[in-house]
């Protein structure tokens, strides 16, 4: 009896050596993602999936607002304390951020995957080939490489010099007190990946667009090499860091050289002539893989946007998210290209909508604008700006960019939504503004003006210049490019940094920010700005944000910025 | 054996010649639970001359001396001396006592004597627990074992069992603090543990310290709970049947405040927040006066939905008995409790919706001789239950909620006998009544098996007192749950008295819905353990020895998951000269597969030591009151194999993540991400325990005392490192690195005497510690008191309440003087009455970085138990008073925050400017986060520190003379007995049962107190 007995158990033991697996093989382990025995590398191009899906998406990102109503633009429909108005006014430390706006975490997150990507891809013998004859696997190592330089850049244009963590892919225990490197070295390193990878990545127009429209191309490496460079030539880090002597916070010395890089590596660009400007301006941001699109986030096929961001008081709930301010509104020219201040332009203040730059309806709501059928009431008390407890528009204006056609439409539908990073239009802005510095407002700065104007609809006028003054001095060329910039890429996550790099954010920011309160008196208008918001900007500090205070306790090796 | 012993001497005793008086007596020995069989009864003074009582618990005793008394002894329980003279029969009632030098505790495979034990335990026998009326066997634990902590989170029926530790919590790790639960010999989860009927226990222990856990190894650092069954005894078969009923009701009924003073109290707040009032001068007198019961209800939801009480009962019978060649102890055991909710019975609906538990015991424990040296026993256990409550409804939080409903929503009917809904509320919600009518149920419907299969050979051939003993255990659960469930709630209207129509509310759902029924398999696990040990136990002559060496091995499996594995090897040493001197060497060599190989097995040794001071002559000669003085110190190291979460954090994982769309269809493709990074190190948690001790037992055994100090370092805690910057990229698993030191003491006073014929005893159980986290490699924070490194482990951080807002300070902020208190960031500006915090760091502004240390931890670090019992005759009386002292709660959102919260008596207290010296609360307010929220801004103000004493349990009993029983009868007692009779706290803030987990809502279902009436039978 006994003896069965300790037999039984003896049994026991032996029988769970083979017939049980010792681990959970249901778990997929690095093995698999990057299979020696994969040349489809199916796993492994999820795994590149899983790198673009961290791409940032834009839009209302920042607390549910766009990052654009932290500048001077816009302010945020919220009532109350918003993430966008703590950044406008500095209610935010090294140690209590704005979390949405600081993607220190993220970003290296991303770093990382690609650097896994990037490490282990050649595992799996990958046998298919491009269009071109190159293998796909090199451009997939690119794309992961481009995603990695992107996400430096983003941390580049917040921080200054960042920590580069290279190829390696660091293991618990590892040394991960990794020192900032220069502002240069950072520059010089996305630089380097980008002209490493050009060739390696598909070349455009893209091949089998509805399936790979959202790879990083030739033409998104070469992009984001045009503005890094433009970044780094800007007075901010050339010239007048605000740490004079930091080499984290920008270069040294002031060198005009760069303006050269940053005007060259645009119009390499545009050399190719592998991107035009698309026609219609709404068409850019709602219609997929367009001509001007170089490279952008997938978003979704829906009315986010227009729930989001609509005007209040339609049947259907629309929150009314941004507000653009009278300023933005005031950098419209009127439709023959002159600016509302200027006698010759033909602005009417009383009616101040009228003949404008066609872009001002496509990209802002304002009072008697159609939408949805109907003729916009943001007057005081109107159907769109009602008051009360849903008080709807702050600015008496509302966003109308990235919106699909709703103008006569009784209700949104589903409309595609992607987040362009880089579109054609920021490279010809890139190469204008960097020409214009380094040689002044020659004809090719002259021809993009006129290019974007006329696509625009602006009225070309007799003299075929869009209202453009001839003979401008660099100074006066460098007012009108950077506000063609403000208006042609509003709301697109640019002017929050150009007011930076341009050094101006303590000027622009110093100002309060007005909207417009209108008075319905029967059938007439009174139109008075009023102030809406007062920023605070703490200069110099706020030009780059504090590291994030755990990160620079973890790390020994690690300099917080200058004031934070 | 024992008994064998008692015979023994019996015989010795009958065989001396008898002497000249002579006096007959006759009589039967019992405990509450029925007859003794086998207790000896000895003439005081003649020791010689003892009987031993036979399977009906009687005796019959001739007397010779002149002393005309009687002792009567059983192991397990506290002697008697009875005065006999002048009668001829008498009934004893012996009291259950595990303090007596020669009592036994059951410590792991094995069983201490109270005279040689070297280490920290603590025990009960069942039949002490017996007659609580609640179903799990740990809520009638706290008070009763030093060193056992616990906290009962809910009242609900099924899911009212207490969380407990052992001498608190000293990991970091969050699962990483519950106590090993032995049933057995069988390790058991929380969850079987509660499913256990207490009829079936016959002893409780807990191990405390390194020397007693040492054999668990790496599974004993939080101590461990071991449970012993009822087995037979030789002799006729005993019948024993039980039957209780009793009352369940809250132990604390939640006071609302009704519709006029709910109304008076929100047009202030909103009038303090700028909006127009919400009710006329003329809403608030029909609700004052309740002329309009249908355009003004006036509804007490608790009152309308919960009833006063709920009938709960138990059964359970029981019968035991054997030969040499077998003995047995089966028993069968049902419990039925049922919810506090009302019965909204529906003509259309015929279903049980409210809460209830049922649940039935099945045991047969079965020991066999099959040879002179073999033993074979086999038990079995069943337990199934079923859980019910309403479908997707917590009924408690939907009375407390606010924002669901007012007392002026909606009345309880429509007067043509339709449902309301909540109309002036966002959800609309048919009121609670009809979805508790019509809503279905949530219905669990669980089984548990165990078989557990061994033998005893007995090796004496080889050397004396050695023996092996082998067994195979099977636990196997199974949990389904049944959904009972209309897809949309029941039509419901909103009536108008004014013009008499009826509006049906805006879901449309005109019909009523027909049932559907979906089901899950909740639990399904099967645990199967292996045991095999030697057990050496001889003494010679002054040296005694015992031993054990043991291998032990397990393997559970939970659903779908491969199965976790457990092995290893343990062994215990023990040694003591003339019981003088004490040495306990114990020892454990074993591990978990959720380690890496190399990091699996540990070792894990403990040293117990003991000097029985009064076995020493000249001790013994000079100090006879003292009958037991014994210092004892143990010190070991043991560990713990629990990983949170995941079973495997050696491995790193890839996931499947959300997929990303691309192309121009917005495909969706899948996507790869890299999981956190494996730590290829890790390893178990340890615990090196200290323990020092005192046992003492004075005049006879009637006082005794026992004091352990403990000092418990926990270290290479499984935490998640603080320190690695963000710059690696990826999330990471927890790394061994935190260490924690646990300290205090605790012990138990036990006095029992007589006074005349009333005996009595009394017992106070006492525990207190305190921990410490010393490392827990956290980022170091922006200012010294954000830090957790230095205090007590789960440590509350919140705000410093420093009063109220005054209107001054309003001024001054307006005005933005210089000496301007300090104001948060918020949305909302400050008003007076709000909540003014201290602004530690002096930066003038409210906000993270004010936060420090307040309060305590919620579990309580000082434990008191008093046990007050007497019996007189068949009398008896038992009361068991609990106290928990140092600790802290909070409760917040639906339980308290106005507009939250339904509105309570202490929102009557608020801050007005005329009330400003005396508010208990902050100004009214309908915004949800402003500084006077205790979920946003948690403080000092909401975290109280609380303590409470209960009378946690009585039990008063009357056992009938057996004169008075029928033939067939041998024992009948009856008995009222108690639950959480009478809670005294010191707190009114909030109204709630004070074992409340901290932070919550303060929904759970409230917890329960029983009154209930019982009779136990005995047959022969």
């Amino acid at each position: 009896m006994m003896l069965f007995l300790l037999a039984g158990c003896l049994m026991a033991m032996v029988a769970c050596r083979k017939d049980y697996e010792a681990i959970p093989l249901e778990k997929v382990t690095i093995e698999y993602v990057f299979d020696k025995d994969d040349s489809l590398g199916t796993y492994a191009n999820k795994f590149l999936n899983s790198i673009y899906s961290k791409l940032p998406g834009g839009y209302n990102r920042v607390g549910g607002d766009l990052l654009d109503a932290a500048s001077d633009d816009a302010v945020s429909g919220l009532t109350g304390t918003s993430a966008v108005s703590q950044l406008a006014t500095g209610a935010f430390t090294s140690y209590a951020a704005i979390a949405d706006e600081t993607p220190w975490a993220g970003s290296y997150a991303a770093i990382r995957a690609a650097s896994i990507f990037v490490s282990n891809i050649d595992v799996s013998p990958v046998k298919e080939k491009l269009p071109n004859g190159y293998s796909i696997r090199y451009a997939w190592k690119a794309e992961a490489r481009f995603i990695r330089a992107l996400f430096y850049f983003e941390l580049l244009k917040r921080y200054g010099g960042i920590p580069l963590m290279g190829d390696e892919v660091r293991e618990l225990g590892d040394d991960v007190q990794v020192p900032r490197s220069s502002f240069a070295d950072c520059v010089n390193y996305i630089v380097s990946e980008c002209d490493a990878i050009k060739d390696s990545l598909r070349p455009n127009p893209v091949a089998a667009p509805e399936l790979n429209s959202h790879r990083a191309t030739r033409g998104a490496a070469l992009a984001l090499k045009a503005r890094v460079l433009l970044y780094a030539a800007s007075p901010l880090f050339n010239g007048q860091n605000i740490d004079p002597g930091n080499t984290l916070t920008g270069y040294t010395a002031y060198d005009r050289e760069r303006w050269k890089l940053a005007a060259d590596a645009a119009r390499d660009l545009i050399d190719e002539n592998t991107f035009q400007l698309l026609p219609d301006f709404k068409d850019i941001f709602i219609t997929q893989h367009n001509s001007e699109v170089i490279f952008f986030r997938q978003g979704g096929n829906n009315t986010s946007i227009e729930e989001t961001n609509g005007p209040v008081g339609f049947a259907k709930v629309a929150r009314g998210r941004t507000n653009p301010t009278q300023e933005l509104v005031d950098a419209f020219p009127t439709d023959q290209g002159l600016p509302i201040t200027d006698p010759a332009s033909g602005y009417n203040s009383n009616d101040p909508y009228i003949h404008r730059d066609p872009r001002l309806a496509m990209s802002i709501l304002y009072n008697g604008a159609r939408w949805l059928n109907t003729e916009l009431q943001t007057f005081e008390g109107g159907q769109h700006r009602p008051g009360g407890a849903e008080p709807g528009t702050k600015t008496g204006y509302y966003m109308r960019k990235f919106m699909g056609r709703f103008e006569n439409a009784t209700q949104y539908s589903n409309t595609s939504h992607d987040w362009i990073i880089f579109r054609y239009t920021e490279v010809l802005l890139n190469f204008a503004e960097a020409e214009n510095e380094y040689n002044g407002p020659t004809a090719d700065v002259y021809q993009v003006l006129k290019d974007l104007r006329a696509r625009a609809g602006i009225i070309a006028g007799d003299n075929g210049m869009y209202g453009l003054k001839e003979g401008m001095t660099q100074e006066e060329m460098r007012k009108v490019i950077r506000n063609e910039r403000r208006i042609e890429l509003a709301f697109e996550e640019h002017r929050f940094w150009d007011i930076r790099r341009w050094k101006i954010a303590a000027q622009v920011y110093g100002q309060p920010l007005h909207g417009m309160s209108i008075l319905r008196e029967g059938p007439d208008f009174s139109y008075n700005p009023v102030e809406v918001f007062r920023p605070v900007f703490t200069a110099p500090r706020m030009y780059l944000y504090p590291i994030p205070y755990d990160e620079v306790v973890k790390n020994d090796n690690m300099r917080q910025n200058p004031g934070w | 054996m024992k008994n064998l012993i008692l015979l023994l001497l019996f015989l010795a005793a009958t065989s001396l010649p008898l002497t000249a008086q002579q006096k007959s007596i006759s009589g039967t020995v019992k405990d509450l639970n029925g007859v003794l069989p086998g207790t000896a009864v000895s003439e005081k003074g003649m020791p010689a001359n003892g009987v031993i009582t036979d399977a009906d618990g009687r005796f019959r005793l001739t007397l010779k001396g002149s002393s005309h008394t009687v002792i009567v002894k059983l192991i397990g329980f506290a002697s008697q001396e009875i005065d006999v003279a002048g009668k001829s029969a008498i009934d004893v009632v012996l009291q259950p006592s595990t303090q007596g030098l020669d009592e036994v505790v059951v410590v792991g495979f094995n069983q201490a004597r109270r005279i040689t034990n070297t280490g920290a335990v603590s025990a009960i026998t069942g039949s002490e627990i017996r007659n609580v009326p609640t179903a799990n066997v740990q809520n009638t634990l706290m008070g009763k074992l030093p060193g056992f902590v616990a906290q009962q989170r809910s009242g609900q029926p099924g899911r009212d069992a207490s969380d407990f530790f052992i001498r608190g919590v000293s990991s970091l790790n969050s699962d990483g603090n519950k106590p090993l639960i032995i049933v057995d010999d069988v390790e058991y989860s929380y969850d079987q543990l509660q499913q256990i009927n207490v009829n079936e226990i016959e002893s409780i222990s807990i191990l405390k310290d390194a020397s007693t856990t040492a054999i668990y190894g790496i599974k004993g650092a939080n101590g461990v709970l071991v449970v012993t069954t009822r087995r037979g005894r030789s002799g006729r078969p005993q019948v024993n049947l039980r039957l209780e009923s009793g009352q369940q009701s809250p132990v604390r009924t939640p006071e609302f405040l009704d519709a006029y003073n709910t109304a008076l109290l929100v047009n202030e707040a909103y009038k303090n927040d700028g909006l127009a009032p919400m009710f006329t001068a003329e809403d608030l007198e029909l609700f004052r006066n309740g002329q309009d019961p249908y355009g003004h209800p006036n509804i007490n939801w608790y009152d309308a939905v919960f009833k006063k009480h709920a009938y709960q009962a138990n059964t359970n019978i029981d019968i035991s008995g054997g030969t040499e060649a077998v003995k047995y102890f089966i028993s069968g055991g049902f419990l039925t409790q049922n919810g506090l909710v009302k019965d909204f019975s529906d003509p259309r609906n015929e279903v049980n919706t409210n809460y209830f538990f049922r649940r039935y015991n099945f045991r047969s424990n079965l020991d066999m001789r099959a040879n002179k040296t073999l033993t074979l026993r086999l038990d079995l256990t069943a337990r199934f239950g079923d859980i019910n409550q309403p479908y997707n409804a917590n009924v408690v939080s939907e009375v407390y909620n606010f924002e669901k409903i007012h007392p002026y929503s909606a009345p309880l009917m429509n007067p043509n006998g339709t449902y309301a809904f909540a109309a002036d509320t966002k959800d609309k919600l048919p009121t609670i009544n009809a979805r508790l009518a019509n809503g279905g149920y949530n219905r669990s419907k669980r089984t548990d098996f165990n078989v557990l299969f061994g033998a005893t050979q007995q090796l004496d051939f080889l050397t004396r007192g050695l023996s092996l003993t082998a067994r195979i255990a099977y636990a196997g659960i199974e949990q389904y749950s049944r959904n009972l469930f209309r897809p949309a709630p029941p039509p419901s209207f909103h009536y108008n008295p004014v013009d008499q129509s009826y509006t049906l509310d805006p879901r449309g759902n005109y019909r009523l819905q027909a049932y559907r029924v979906t089901g899950n398999t909740d639990l399904y696990s099967r645990n199967v353990n292996t045991q095999a040990f030697l057990s050496y136990d001889r003494t010679f002559g002054d040296h005694a020895f015992n031993g054990l060496a043991l291998y032990n091995r397990q393997s559970y499996a939970f659903k779908s998951d491969i199965p976790a594995n457990f092995r290893g090897f343990s062994f215990k040493v023990g040694y003591n000269y003339k019981q003088k001197y004490l040495l306990d060497f114990n020892g454990a060599y074993n591990g978990s597969d959720r380690f890496q190989a190399r990091k699996r097995n540990g070792f894990f040794p403990a040293i117990g030591v003991g000097w029985s001071i009064s076995q020493e002559p000249f001790f013994r000669d000079h100090i006879g009151s003292v009958s037991l003085l014994k210092l004892r110190a143990s010190y070991g190291v043991v560990g713990s194999d629990v990983t949170s979460g995941n079973r495997y954090l050696y491995r790193q994982e890839y996931f499947y993540g959300s997929d990303y769309s691309f192309g121009e269809n917005h495909t969706p493709q899948r996507t790869i991400y890299e999981g956190e990074l494996g730590n290829l190190d890790v390893t178990w948690e340890k615990a090196r325990k200290a323990d020092i001790g005192i046992d003492v037992n004075l005049f006879r055994d009637k006082l005794s005392f026992t004091v352990d100090y403990f000092h418990d370092i926990r270290y290479d805690q499984l935490v998640r490192k603080g320190s690695v910057p963000n710059m690696l990229g990826i999330g990471f698993s927890p790394t061994n690195v935190a260490k924690t030191s646990n300290k205090g003491f605790d012990g138990q006073i036990n006095y029992r005497g007589s006074i005349r014929r009333v005996n009595f005893n009394t017992s106070l159980v006492f525990q207190y510690f305190k921990n410490k986290v010393l490392f827990k490699d956290e980022a170091q924070p922006a200012y010294p008191w954000l830090a957790e490194t230095g205090l007590p482990i789960d440590q509350p951080f919140g705000y410093t309440f420093i009063g109220y807002y005054t209107p001054e300070d309003i001024q001054k902020i307006q005005a933005n003087a210089h000496d301007k208190p300090a104001t948060p960031l918020s949305e909302y500006p400050i008003q007076a009455g709000d909540l003014k915090y201290k602004d530690i760091n002096g930066d003038g502004v409210i906000d993270n970085n004010d936060r420090g240390p307040i309060g305590r931890p919620n579990l309580a670090n000082t434990v008191l138990g008093l046990t007050l019992g007497a019996n007189y005759k068949g009398f008896s009386v038992n009361l068991l008073f609990q106290g928990a002292f140092g600790y802290s709660f909070s409760v917040v959102g639906t339980g308290i925050e106005t507009f939250q919260s339904q509105f309570q008596p202490i929102h009557q207290e608020r801050w007005t400017p005329e009330n400003a010296a005396n508010a208990a609360f902050p100004r009214l307010t309908s915004n949800p986060t402003t500084v006077n929220s205790a979920r946003t801004y948690m403080s000092d103000f909401w975290l109280i520190d609380a303590r409470y004493v209960r009378l946690k349990t009585v039990d008063l009993g009357y056992q009938l003379p057996s004169r008075w029983l029928p033939r067939r009868l041998n024992n009948a007692r009856l008995y009222l007995s108690a639950y959480n009779l009478l809670t005294w706290t010191n707190y009114d803030k909030y109204q709630q049962d004070p074992e409340v987990a901290s932070n919550s809502a303060g929904d759970a279902y409230i917890n329960q107190r029983v009154v209930n009436l019982g009779i136990q039978i005995g047959f022969k």
